[in-house]
């Protein structure tokens, strides 16, 4: 029986400790370990038999413990920027740790002398019980079933009549409502990082087709990134038969408006992103778009001013190779003293998309999509800070807050209006 | 001898039963409970975070937005409200809004849906226990031992699905399912065939002949291309877990306390039957006047099921039952004990059945059969079987067993209390702990027949699985975690108490103090959700800062919470294996348990039977504002999600009244017979050997 016992737990404790490898690494294991040997521990010790405790000796030292303990609960959970509910949560499960060894060592109940005693014991279980689950039920955060009604009793979008603000909100509801935030957010705003977040990765720089058939076909273009097997099969490929014709122009015309004209769209899983900058693919097709041989950019030749090999072919034209290079100063009240290897993505891009006045550096914004362009810059800077010469990547830039997408419409730092 | 009852106040029953309908009376009776939870009554005063605050300023909004309204109705009347209404047969429909005592349509239609499921689960789930109980009280004469071997596949295809479905979630063993049926059930067959005549093997011998013997039959008829080693160890551990449950049936101990717990448990189910009965029809009558259109829809989509097979199956049933029932001292007495247990699997096998088909139009509201475009077209079979049939049939299958040990622990608790005589609470005492025991025991897979069940759902659309987890019903799981970290605790600390009563297990409770830490934690984790807003983003008057900050968020994340769900299981099964081997090195008091224990037990069973209903309601609301999703449109007025608080209230006043008339069916059934007789009651007595 002992034997068959310690064959059973070493089994089941190894099975453990391999799962808990397998899922949190070296530490997980160590954990295990820990309570193995802690378990391991206290099987040594040996009690005396129980003494039953009175109310007051059952607490006396459990209630000192238990407030420094929610007091230090409350204190590193504030630490670890945990916000207030969380912390509430952290001491609440304290006390309810307080109430279970206190449960543990109450002294034996007495014996029910009436049938009075035991239908008063069990009318307090059954109120007990429902007490916890009526009062939890009803202080876990609520919502408003009228906001629900009103989503749903509103008419289908039809887009008719409609002008652009109006079809890019009607798209936003479109995804609301298919609950795209589930997996995707959108800069700040958001449920998880299970798919790209599609404001930074600026989902908006690609034509409307690509992103249908994104939509549609979710499976043909897998996200750099993401091409684990269950990140492969996470998007869901019923759109096509759930979403009308004019609830997936909405859907695009809104996805179209995910741009940040301050950063370099970024890739892949929250935790290992990386922007643009350091994404040989992108740099490799900047470098077409830089000598004026991608297809999808025709018309666009950067390199017939600043030159194939980084050395300017027209006077004035920026030379990449140098690092210590500055701005121009040709555009009044708009100057900045950093070197070219320290300019912010920003300045790429205003300098790109709208170019130098009265020089040969055009607007190009307005003539080419802006996803090349981005491509073109990225490759640029090889020219001062080659890709294998890299000992790091660049760091992946905070998400935008609100308050700073809002101020990009009021600064109004997009050429298109409408974003 | 037991005293009479001299009057009706002093009747102990009458007692708390007037207790229990007072406190349900004084809660349920909280009046006007709106539909709405955004009232303040309806949240029992316990107002919420959210957009409590700013109730009074929307009420002010409201009476000027509702003459606003007024004046624009005249504006609206040419408007084309079509869509509201224009899915599917729901074109045409004319509602009807019932109120009383602030039970809406949907509040009846809830209230009696979810009692006749509660009564449903008491009849399919509590046979499965008795049968096996009912072998192991019986002597194994040998007209037992024949029907042994029939119960032993009976009980193999049950373990063997269960081991299977959870090989087939967590390792990921393609046919697991199969592998786990066919190995088990062979593995069983052999076993007990072998053993029939003589006791040919010992439990190794056992374990070795069904694990090879299942594996080999288990090859042959799972449909495989190529096999692989994950699938024919599951078959290995299958078989052996088969032969290892037949060896130790076919020559256990017989126990009269087994044959007398089954026989109680039985008198019970009687009287549960005609509630479920009773309670059906009031769904049905419910339904046809507060959702006639719909449920007319939905019976003339499986015309076959409803007027022949189900029908069929529940006169059946009923006959088979009744004979399980009556049968049981006429066969007893003429020495037939080997046929009753034959009936009472035949009763099973009839009454699961008759889940597996009703299971076919619930799981048809929620996934009808793709494309939808051919429903019209498609077979009744084909609509039955569609993506969420076989999940929910393996999650009820086994929530079903959870609810009968469960149910056994109240059944325990209540003759405990009720018992004056020490042999009486020695066996209640005793009763109670069986039930706790195979409760848990079976409540160990259930969380990963859940898991199977949303997966489904998630692949058929995620939309409703998001709903679920990420959506409006976010905090409603969240809760669903509370309630399932209690059980986990009550269960614990039930053992903890009856631990006790035996001598000298106290040098386990240093180690189970320490489990207790482990519990409270990992309750704690699988406690914490993403954020503390009840929808996907959060809506006006919501807190949107309430989001744990991506550096924290893998703590609500699923790698955690099978952790923590880990970490649960390990604790209760050490503390398991700790009292066991506290029962068998040390002499366990039955009766004196600390009478903290039975209402531990029946705060065990009313979590149980309340995070039932719980589920039931999350898998309801779910469909959202569908009757069928994608099918068939709710258009009626409350096709909202109810919040939390107002679904909460509800749910414990149908938990209540569950309760009130379970404990008037454990007092008819079994304390009232036993306070009616003079003499002592002439139980089953063991048959004689044929």
């Amino acid at each position: 029986m002992k034997i068959d016992m310690i064959i059973v737990g070493v089994i089941a404790a190894l099975s453990g400790l391999f799962a808990l490898y397998s899922t949190f690494g070296i530490a997980g294991a160590i954990a295990g370990l820990a309570v193995i040997g802690i378990y391991a521990l206290l099987l040594q010790v040996k009690l005396q038999k129980l003494e039953e405790k009175t109310f007051f000796q059952n607490i006396r030292f459990k209630v000192p413990i238990i407030l420094v303990l929610a007091g230090i609960l409350w204190v590193l959970a504030g630490k670890f920027n945990f916000p207030v509910w969380w912390q509430i949560e952290f001491v609440a499960f304290a006390l309810v740790g307080f109430f279970f060894f206190t449960l543990l060592d109450w002294k034996t109940l007495k014996l029910e002398k009436s049938n009075f005693d035991w239908t008063i014991r069990i009318l307090a279980t059954y109120a007990l019980a429902s007490t916890i689950f009526i009062v939890v039920t009803a202080q876990l955060p609520q919502f408003d079933p009228e906001f629900e009604l009103s989503k749903l009793n509103r008419p289908p979008v039809k887009l008719e009549g409609l002008a652009g603000p109006e079809v890019i909100a009607a798209g936003r509801e479109v995804f609301e409502n298919n609950k795209c935030f589930n997996c995707h957010k959108v800069f700040w705003e958001g449920n998880s990082d299970r798919g790209p977040n599609l404001g930074s990765k600026q989902i908006g720089l690609y034509p409307a087709a690509y992103i249908k058939d994104q939509i549609l076909s979710p499976r043909r273009n897998q996200s750099p990134g993401f091409d684990d097997p269950k990140s492969k099969k996470a998007m869901p490929t019923y759109y096509g038969e759930d979403l009308s014709e004019d609830e997936l122009i909405a859907l695009v015309s809104y996805l179209k408006t995910m741009r940040d004209p301050t950063r370099m769209p970024i890739e892949g899983k929250f935790g290992q992103q990386w922007t643009w900058w350091d994404d040989k693919d992108i740099i490799a097709e900047g470098q077409q778009v830089f000598e004026g041989l991608h297809p999808q950019a025709e018309g666009l030749n950067c390199a017939v001013c600043h030159g194939k090999d980084g050395i300017p072919m027209m006077t004035g034209a920026l030379d990449f190779r140098n690092a210590d290079n500055t701005d121009t100063t040709k555009i009044e009240g708009d100057h900045t003293d950093k070197l070219l290897k320290d300019w912010p993505d920003a300045l790429w891009y205003r300098r790109v998309t709208r170019g130098v006045p009265n020089t040969p550096m055009a607007p190009w914004g307005t003539i080419f999509p802006h996803l090349y362009l981005w491509k073109a810059e990225a490759y640029a800077r090889t020219f001062h800070d080659p890709l294998e010469k890299r000992t790091a990547k660049r760091p992946v830039p905070a998400v935008p807050t609100k308050e700073e997408i809002e101020k990009w419409q009021t600064d109004g730092m997009f050429m298109d209006p409408l974003l | 001898m037991l005293k009479q009852p001299r009057s009706l106040l002093q009747n102990a029953f009458a007692k708390t039963l007037f207790g229990l309908i007072f406190v349900y009376l004084l809660g349920h009776l909280a009046p006007h409970l709106t539909a709405s939870s955004s009232s303040i009554v309806s949240n029992l005063n316990f107002q919420t975070l959210a957009y409590a605050a700013e109730d009074d300023e929307e009420e002010e909004y409201e009476e000027e937005e509702e003459d606003d309204e007024d004046g624009e109705e005249e504006s609206a009347e040419e408007e084309d409200l079509s869509y509201l209404t224009d899915i599917g047969p729901a074109a045409e429909h004319e509602f009807a809004e019932f109120s009383f005592l602030g039970f809406s349509n949907r509040k009846f239609t809830w209230f009696a849906a979810q009692l006749h499921i509660l009564f449903a689960s008491f009849i399919l789930g509590c046979p499965m226990f008795v049968v096996i109980m009912e072998v192991m009280g019986a002597r194994r004469t040998q007209g037992v031992r024949k029907a042994i071997i029939l119960s032993n596949v009976f009980l193999a295809i049950l373990i063997g699905v269960v081991i299977g479905i959870t090989g087939e979630v967590i390792v990921g063993i393609h046919h697991g399912v199969l592998y786990g049926l066919w190995a088990c059930a062979f593995g069983a067959l052999i076993v007990s065939f072998l053993n029939y005549f003589h006791r040919l093997m010992n439990i190794r011998a056992s374990a070795l002949i069904g694990a090879a013997f299942g594996t080999l039959i288990s090859a042959g008829l799972t449909p495989v291309e190529h096999y692989e080693v994950s699938g024919i160890m599951l078959a290995v551990i299958n078989g052996a877990v088969g032969g290892l449950i037949s060896n130790g049936i076919m020559f256990a101990r017989s126990d009269f306390k087994f044959e007398r717990l089954a026989h109680e448990i039985t008198k019970v189910i009687g009287i549960c039957y005609s509630f479920t009965a009773l309670t059906g029809g009031l769904f049905l009558f419910v339904m046809l006047v507060a959702y006639k259109d719909f449920i007319t829809y939905l019976i003339a989509s499986f015309p076959t099921l409803f007027m022949v097979a189900y029908p069929t199956l529940f006169i059946l049933e009923t006959v088979v039952m009744y004979i399980y029932v009556y049968s049981w001292d006429p066969l007893n007495k003429a020495n037939k004990k080997g046929r009753h247990i034959v009936t009472g699997i035949i009763l099973n096998v009839l009454g699961l059945t008759l889940l597996v088909a009703l299971d076919g139009p619930a799981t048809f509201m929620q996934t009808p059969t793709k494309p939808l475009a051919d429903l019209l077209t498609i077979s009744e079979w084909d609509k039955i079987s569609n993506m969420a049939w076989m999940p929910l049939n393996y999650h009820r299958l086994v929530g079903n067993g959870t609810f009968g040990g469960y149910m056994v622990c109240i059944i325990g608790a209540y003759m405990y209390l009720w018992s004056n005589k020490n042999e009486e609470r020695e066996y209640y005492d005793w009763v109670g702990y069986i039930g706790n025991i195979i409760g848990v025991a079976i409540m160990i897979p259930l969380p990963a027949m859940g898991y199977i069940f949303v997966r489904e759902i998630y692949q058929y659309d995620a939309t409703i699985g998001m709903y679920i987890m990420s959506d409006r019903e976010s905090m409603f799981m969240l809760v669903q975690g509370l309630l399932v970290g209690t059980m986990f605790s009550a269960s614990n600390i039930y053992m903890w108490v009856s631990m006790k009563r035996i001598e000298n297990a106290q040098r386990f409770f240093p180690a189970m103090k320490f489990g207790f830490v482990l519990i409270i934690i990992s309750a704690a984790i699988w406690f914490t959700p993403r954020r503390f807003f009840a929808t996907m983003l959060p809506e006006p008057g919501m807190n949107p800062d309430m989001v744990l900050p991506d550096n924290l968020a893998f703590l609500a994340l699923m790698i955690s919470k099978n952790t923590a769900a880990f970490c649960l299981v390990t604790v209760t099964f050490i503390n398991y294996i700790f009292y066991t081997i506290a029962t068998k090195t040390g002499k366990v008091h039955y009766g004196k348990v600390n009478p903290l224990g039975p209402y531990v037990l029946i705060f065990l069973g009313f979590s149980d039977i309340w995070l039932m209903s719980w589920m039931g309601t999350i898998r309801e609301l779910s469909r959202m504002n569908w009757h069928i999703y994608k099918v068939f449109k709710d258009v009626t007025p409350e096709k909202f999600a109810p919040t939390l608080a107002e679904s909460g209230f509800f749910v414990t006043t149908i938990v209540w009244t569950f309760f009130i008339l379970m404990t008037a069916i454990i007092w008819i059934g079994i304390k009232y017979p036993k306070t009616k007789a003079t003499k002592p009651a002439q139980e089953a007595a063991p048959q004689m050997a044929e």
